[in-house]
């Protein structure tokens, strides 16, 4: 699910980055946050940290002693995703293995969905493998899944989500 | 996996900050995205260079998976399901997944037919042929 949250926030500008009209300091301040978010791609209450909507309030800048630059505490308005535990959603399968798939739902490119959780799939071998029903309902690469999401792991050396999920349920599987 | 304080978006259990947080469709968040995306085009020669595989993925993602892509379909579209009594979670569930019937509608959020909410199929159909009204004329 995105989310729109507000955020508290402590950025850090250089001093050469500082200018005297207030209106390049947002600009600096919105950049910062944005490298920040590029470099933390993560965080683990907040879920993957896509992009800034608002700057609601920067506060009075503390210099700070050994450096020079200017820390600015900032409440800002930003987009995050983040997937809950029971909810539906919608992913690609991009790898096929005989025990399981794997899919990709937005930012969250670990998710798998184990064949004992595809109820009355089963593994069809083949060049690139995939899981089929007696429907002939297929499950393989680059197939649109419609899942429930049983567990989610912040993965905090990688920072990132991973996800188990499942089509035990109505109205899950593949869609066309 | 956490489990902390038996999280269940089925049950609506999300966590009270993310009850209040307002959530976004994908057809929402597209257009916010490309207008960044945009933004950046302007601001430097290599947009790409610019944005996070995060920012990336995600517009992939949503590109590819907005029902709607009018702005003003958008807008109808939230504004439709705002009237329905609904979570912001929900709200968002039922205008990504757009199901067809009152079945899968329920199957899809189930915490719209607990808690002796006013949900009754008759609403939710209601809500639904609403819903693929604004499809037809998009």
């Amino acid at each position: 699910m995105f989310l729109k949250v507000q955020m508290p926030w402590n950025v850090i500008i250089p001093a050469d980055s500082l200018d005297a009209k207030g209106l390049m300091l947002k600009k600096a301040i919105v950049i910062r946050l944005m490298d920040e978010f590029a470099c933390k791609k993560a965080a683990k209450d907040l879920g993957y940290l896509m992009a800034v909507t608002a700057l609601e309030s920067i506060g009075e800048g503390r210099v700070r002693q050994n450096t020079g630059d200017v820390l600015f505490p900032v409440v800002f308005t930003g987009i995050t995703f983040k997937m809950f535990r029971g909810e539906i959603q919608q992913g690609v399968v991009h790898k096929v293995l005989k025990h399981g798939v794997f899919l990709r739902c937005g930012p969250v490119q670990n998710i798998y969905l184990s064949h004992v959780k595809m109820p009355d799939y089963h593994y069809v071998p083949g060049e690139s493998g995939m899981f089929m029903n007696d429907k002939h309902s297929k499950i393989e690469k680059d197939v649109v899944i419609r899942f429930i999401v049983i567990g989610t792991k912040w993965m905090e050396a990688e920072r990132e989500f991973q996800a188990l999920v499942s089509l035990e349920g109505d109205y899950l599987g593949p869609v066309s | 996996m956490s489990g902390e304080e038996e999280e269940n978006a089925a049950d609506l259990k999300i966590g009270e900050e993310f009850l209040k947080a307002k959530c976004l469709m994908n057809c929402e968040v597209a257009l916010i995205l490309e207008h960044k995306y945009e933004q950046l085009q302007q601001m430097s020669d290599d947009p790409m260079n610019q944005v996070s595989q995060v920012f990336e993925k995600s517009l992939q993602y949503v590109k590819r998976f907005s029902r709607y892509k009018n702005p003003d379909a958008v807008r109808q579209v939230r504004e439709i399901l705002s009237r329905y009594q609904l979570a912001e979670f929900e709200l968002c569930v039922l205008g990504n997944l757009c199901p067809e019937t009152v079945e899968e509608a329920i199957a899809m959020v189930p915490s719209i037919k607990t808690k002796g909410r006013a949900h009754d199929d008759d609403a939710i159909e209601r809500m639904l042929n609403d819903l693929s009204l604004i499809k037809k004329f998009e």
